[in-house]
């Protein structure tokens, strides 16, 4: 397995699957955790949002939105 | 009689199966969280009620919508559950049914959106599927109602027989649920005692609670401690609660891999790609905006105000005439003649004309809300609502409050934090909604003639403004939030269809003309009482009424903001009854007998910058009679609610007296 990167150093249409999630405020983890995003899932980066706005992610065919601030302490393993 | 409840995950089209499934029609949309509230229905064929619930993705809730779905399972005894399952996302999807298989009562697995799977090449095997869960699963396409003959007639012969209860093998944590098992077999009326164990040991708050007055909380908490440590020991070192959910997505991967095919998977071809545009980094927001113009020229200037003007030509000539001969041949006192013609049809007629421009709106409205553009919004608002002290979510009830602000007070529901959510509702009254276009319409079409869109145009944009403005204020200084989050799901667009488009805007409309029927009538015939009884008797002369004398209370105070007037002071209190009886009250007030014999008496009596300031002090003051009542009924605050009028009040009258004021040192007359 490759090293982590962070999750917002991937480019727009690259995927990761997670290795770890920081700092995250709970309530965020769990809707997450609810839309099949946790350690080991499969995440690709869409597009980043306008003005430092969220960025778009996918996971199992959902598209979500998060902000940057919450999406840095993303980090995935880049198959 | 058996009642059924629709459980499923946000967005997965309960409420569109609602709507096939009873005589009765729920509001349906694309995005999450549309539904915030049970909503019982009479199936079709008969055979007992419907209940339709918010979407949850567990029944562990984090926002008030969620809390009532789960509140719902643990106080009722539903004959049966029909659990809706988007087969397009079936592993998330299946993280809630576990929990609901293990609930005990008979389940139907309704797998709906079978078009998008397939055209995403996604292939559900559903007879392994019925195997490995044990219950009926029924293939569906709920938008279009394919499927829902299949589901009334499994549940007819459904509800009696009891279907097998799925137990998974929680390892480590199986002596601790027979523990809990233990304590509460002596309390009455629980759901399957296994289910609610693990509810417990997963630390439900809505189950805890529920139960915190009949068992021994400190027993329960004891006994998952002994469990963590044991877990601990096993060398795992996950806490119980993530140890049940990593026990339960096991099962889920295993499912998954025999039922599921993904070998032909495709992306979201057509979704990635108007993405690509719409929430574009730098085109996205322009693209907001000129839709937003879009939607103010189509709502006025191109359809709306064309059509508005038939309708009046036929409000004041054929049906006015007809009305005034129909009195005449059964010889109508003179009381009579004038409380209809110059009160019921002047005050209901002259709200009736702007049906047109609110159809048109809700229209509009109602495909944004189909089509799945409204998450992306909420997406590309998030930068500048986070600035404010606010998350990009809180406008998705914000442009509903475009249409009406009472649904759109309810739709904060689905907002996670308490303190967003609250600072949302307060906000709300200051969208402006479908009741105070015909003030603008009427305004503007004298004033303003030739800049009508833009000069409507403005009017929301001021309350947005002044809605990002007081949150800036509101939330440094009265409700300091914890760092707020933002998480918005965003799905796949879709040609909203031609018969949910009509649908929707009927049901937005039907409250309009029912508000019309009502509420407006019956304050035209009040205020048309008002102006022609008076301290001197009946029939007085407008000046001398108890309208006039209750107005001029008002008119000094109003006197700094270019309105000082008494039909202006008379027009504004009736109409916190609900906005357009500014407009039936003029009506009365000028009695005329069409549009443009009221434009004529407010040419007269406003100057154009006076007619803004109005406009402004309309948009702004106080929240709606039936805005004031959800808001008290959302916050269960009369502090909040007092303070949402309060708030309001003083803003318009600030903000009037600096557009007037102001206006007049700059020249404007």
């Amino acid at each position: 397995m490759n090293q982590s990167t962070p999750l917002l150093s991937l480019q727009p249409g690259a995927t990761g699957s997670i290795y770890a999630i920081h700092d995250m405020n709970p309530i965020l983890r769990r809707r997450l955790y609810d839309l099949g995003v946790h350690e080991g899932s499969v995440v690709s980066m869409k597009q980043r949002g306008p003005f430092g706005g969220p960025v778009t992610l996918e996971c199992n065919g959902q598209l979500l939105g998060i902000r940057v601030k919450e999406a840095r302490g993303i980090e995935v393993s880049v198959c | 009689m058996s009642s059924f409840a629709l459980v499923g995950n946000p967005n997965t089209g309960k409420t569109s199966l609602f709507n096939t499934l009873t005589t009765s029609y729920e509001y349906v949309g694309n995005w999450a969280g549309v539904t915030v509230e049970k909503k019982i229905g009479d199936l079709k064929e008969g055979g007992g009620q419907l209940v339709d619930l918010p979407g949850i993705y567990s029944l562990h809730p984090l926002s008030k919508d969620e809390r009532v779905a789960t509140q719902y399972l643990i106080e009722e005894t539903p004959s049966a559950l029909i659990n809706i399952v988007d087969a397009s996302q079936l592993e998330r999807n299946l993280a809630l049914s576990i929990q609901l298989l293990e609930y005990g009562r008979p389940i139907i697995l309704g797998l709906n959106m079978m078009d998008v799977a397939k055209s995403r090449g996604i292939h559900v095997d559903i007879q392994k599927l019925q195997e490995q869960l044990g219950v009926p699963v029924i293939p569906l396409i709920a938008r279009t109602g394919k499927g829902s003959s299949e589901i009334l007639s499994t549940l007819k012969d459904f509800g009696a027989v009891d279907s097998p209860v799925l137990t998974l093998d929680y390892g480590a944590a199986e002596e601790a649920i027979t523990d809990i098992e233990k304590m509460l077999t002596s309390i009455p009326n629980l759901p399957n005692h296994r289910w609610v164990a693990l509810q417990l040991l997963a630390q439900n708050p809505v189950i805890l609670q529920a139960l915190s007055s009949q068992i021994d909380m400190a027993e329960v908490d004891a006994i998952s401690n002994r469990c963590e440590a044991k877990l601990l020991q096993a060398g795992y070192i996950s806490s119980l609660p993530e140890w049940i959910r990593s026990v339960r997505a096991g099962f889920i991967e295993k499912l998954c891999h025999t039922v599921l095919d993904r070998s032909t998977q495709k992306p979201h071809n057509l979704t990635e790609r108007l993405d690509a545009i719409l929430t574009h980094r730098y085109l996205g927001i322009p693209i907001f905006l000129v839709f937003m113009f879009l939607l103010f020229k189509v709502t006025f200037d191109w359809i709306g105000n064309p059509l508005s003007d038939l309708l009046d030509g036929f409000i004041s000539g054929p049906v006015s005439d007809g009305i005034n001969n129909a009195l005449d041949a059964v010889g109508a006192s003179s009381f009579t003649h004038a409380l209809i013609v110059d009160g019921i049809v002047a005050g209901v007629g002259g709200v009736l004309v702007f049906i047109p421009q609110i159809f048109v709106l809700f229209f509009i409205i109602s495909f944004v809300e189909d089509s799945g553009y409204m998450a992306r919004v909420s997406l590309l608002m998030d930068s500048l609502m986070e600035a404010v002290g606010l998350n990009g979510k809180a406008f998705i009830p914000f442009i509903i409050g475009f249409g009406c602000n009472v649904p759109a007070v309810m739709s904060a529901r689905s907002i996670e934090q308490p303190k967003d959510r609250l600072l949302t509702t307060l906000l709300i009254p200051l969208m402006s909604c479908s009741a105070r276009l015909p003030v603008y319409a009427l305004f503007a079409g004298v004033f303003f003639q030739s800049h009508q869109a833009l000069v409507v145009l403005s009017m929301y944009v001021l309350g947005i403004a002044m809605a990002l403005l007081l949150c800036k204020l509101f939330s440094s200084y009265l409700l300091k939030n914890e760092a707020n989050v933002f998480i918005v799901e965003l799905p796949p667009y879709r040609l909203p269809q031609g018969r949910s488009l009509m649908r929707g805007t009927w049901e937005k409309g039907k409250g309009f003309l029912r508000k019309a029927g009502t509420l407006i009538l019956g304050g035209s015939v009040l205020i048309w009482f008002l102006s022609y009884t008076g301290p001197g008797g009946f029939g007085v002369e407008m000046d001398d009424s108890f309208l006039a004398k209750i107005g001029g209370l008002l008119a000094t105070l109003l006197a700094p903001l270019g309105f000082g007037t008494w039909q202006a002071g008379a027009s504004l209190l009736t109409g916190f009854l609900a906005k357009e009886i500014v407009v039936s009250t003029m009506n009365i007030i000028y009695h005329v007998p069409n549009m443009e014999g009221l434009q004529g008496q407010i040419a007269l009596s406003f100057t154009p910058l006076q007619a803004y300031s109005f406009m402004a002090f309309v948009l702004l003051y106080t929240p709606c009679l039936a805005t004031v009542g959800v808001i008290r009924k959302e916050t269960s605050s009369w502090r909040w609610t007092v303070f949402s009028i309060g708030y309001a009040l003083i803003l318009a009258y600030l903000i009037s007296l600096i557009i007037y004021q102001g206006g007049r040192l700059l020249g404007f007359s």
